[in-house]
């Protein structure tokens, strides 16, 4: 158990090294999120519509939206000088590569969240500061159910001839009932409802992310084959 | 394969012709000549009996994509490949058919095509991943890759689901209840010829199903047998 937790670890940390020298895609993802979220401002009209309606649908959209570009980064760095069959030669378990993967995904993304969400409360004059433990908790279960899902399919994809295209077709249809939880449960949060007003949601949510991590460790053996 | 087999399976495939063949036969008549038009909607509402099947016929399909899926990651044979594609393109025909004639019969009686319900969401939903099933079977070489690829994708589409069920469920919903299955029993929210009309529509697609399924499955075997006799002429010489 020790060793496999090494090595998740080696893969998180590798990738932060990376990231750290690069400092390639947390900027992309940041300035990408932001662009999203003036784009929608641009197209809705704030004074005919409420902030705390339209607010949650657009944060959401834009954590989707520069997340996938974390995701396509994630594995199709991995295609560039052959890095991915090194870390497959490793003798670690496949399901060590796909944790790994997931956990720094789950980080980049959560730390583009922490950076988006000061700039979505001034941007939509929505105080989110007294509602913000729930809102977290929120934004981590659907965090992580995008991620699961997505680490998954980022490794598939990567093998495929279109692959920044096809990440996005599959990914999508199969998030919309999460996208559908996450926004109903910020919008909901906003309006300052208690969390457990809404348990219907946050189960829906909960078990996304435990069937599909489930499903990603029984399946990633076939992906990652060669 | 040898002759016998080819010609046996012929036999039984001329068999599913007739029979599928007949069964629509009967759906017509009942459909267009035996069951009365319903009172307040009209005869628009007939368009029922295809719609119905349909979206059973779809949704059985994409369950044997998904028992296919399941079995070829286990068994790792080719055959459950070829019928987990057979049954996700007729399953992609038949949900297309279904959000084809949904909106045909809710403009006379909605006074709109399209409302965001949630049967009409889902099915959507449905459709586009099943459709991008199929376009990821395009985009990888045929072999090995493409087989596991498009599995992995057809047990996590289908496991799916329910999850959409619900959250579009709770999001909302106003389509017509079930009426064959309801809270009183079976068959008690119809009228009986209704739902002998509906009993001879489903057996008709169904057995549709399994003539088209039949087609495909074969047309898949004879490339892969074109593509075994190419290698071994070609490069043999």
């Amino acid at each position: 158990m020790n060793l496999f937790l090494n090595q998740i670890l080696a893969i998180v940390w590798k990738d932060f090294v990376t990231e750290l020298k690069t400092r390639e895609l947390f900027s992309a993802m940041f300035i990408f999120a932001l662009l999203v979220i003036l784009i929608f401002i641009f197209s809705v009209n704030l004074s005919v519509v409420k902030a705390s309606e339209v607010g949650p649908g657009v944060l959401w959209v834009a954590f989707l939206f520069s997340g996938t570009i974390g995701l396509n980064r994630s594995f199709m760095l991995e295609q560039e000088n052959g890095c991915l069959m090194g870390l497959m030669l490793v003798p670690a378990d496949r399901t060590a590569i796909y944790f790994g993967k997931l956990i720094s995904n789950f980080i980049f993304l959560s730390i583009m969240e922490l950076f988006i969400l000061p700039l979505f409360m001034i941007f939509f004059n929505i105080d989110i500061l007294e509602h913000l433990l729930p809102l977290l908790i929120v934004i981590f279960l659907g965090t992580l159910g995008f991620c699961a899902l997505g680490t998954l399919l980022s490794s598939l994809a990567s093998n495929l001839k279109t692959r920044e295209i096809m990440l996005p077709i599959l990914l999508y249809p199969l998030l919309i009932p999460i996208i559908i939880a996450v926004v109903r449960m910020t919008g909901q949060i906003l309006n300052g409802e208690p969390l457990s007003e809404m348990m219907n949601w946050i189960g829906l949510t909960a078990s996304f992310d435990i069937i599909y991590i489930g499903v990603s460790i029984m399946t990633i053996d076939h992906i990652l084959e060669e | 394969m040898n002759p016998d087999a080819v010609e046996e399976n012929q036999e039984e495939g001329n068999i599913l012709v007739w029979l599928t063949g007949l069964a629509f036969l009967a759906a017509m008549i009942a459909i267009f000549i035996y069951v009365p038009t319903e009172r307040t909607e009209g005869v628009i509402q007939r368009i029922m009996y295809f719609h119905v099947p349909s979206a059973w016929l779809s949704f059985f399909a994409f369950f044997v994509v998904f028992i296919c899926s399941i079995l070829f990651l286990w068994k790792k044979e080719r055959e459950w490949d070829i019928y987990a594609q057979a049954s996700a393109e007729i399953g992609v025909i038949f949900c297309s058919l279904v959000l084809v004639t949904g909106p045909i019969w809710a403009r006379p009686i909605w006074g709109a095509w399209w409302v965001w319900d949630a049967r009409l969401t889902s099915t959507l939903i449905l459709w586009i991943i099943y459709v991008a099933y199929l376009m990821l079977r395009t985009q990888c070489d045929a072999g090995s890759m493409r087989a596991r690829y498009a599995a992995v994708l057809g047990i996590v589409g289908f496991l799916n689901i329910p999850f959409i069920h619900f959250s579009v469920l709770w999001w909302r919903t106003f389509h017509p209840q079930p009426k064959v299955i309801t809270n009183e029993g079976i068959g008690k929210g119809m009228d009986p010829t209704m739902l002998a009309t509906l009993g001879v529509s489903l057996c008709a697609f169904t057995l549709l199903y399994f003539l088209l399924m039949g087609v495909r499955v074969r047309q898949e075997n004879l490339k892969d047998e074109i593509d075994r006799l190419k290698k071994e002429k070609l490069y043999s010489s």
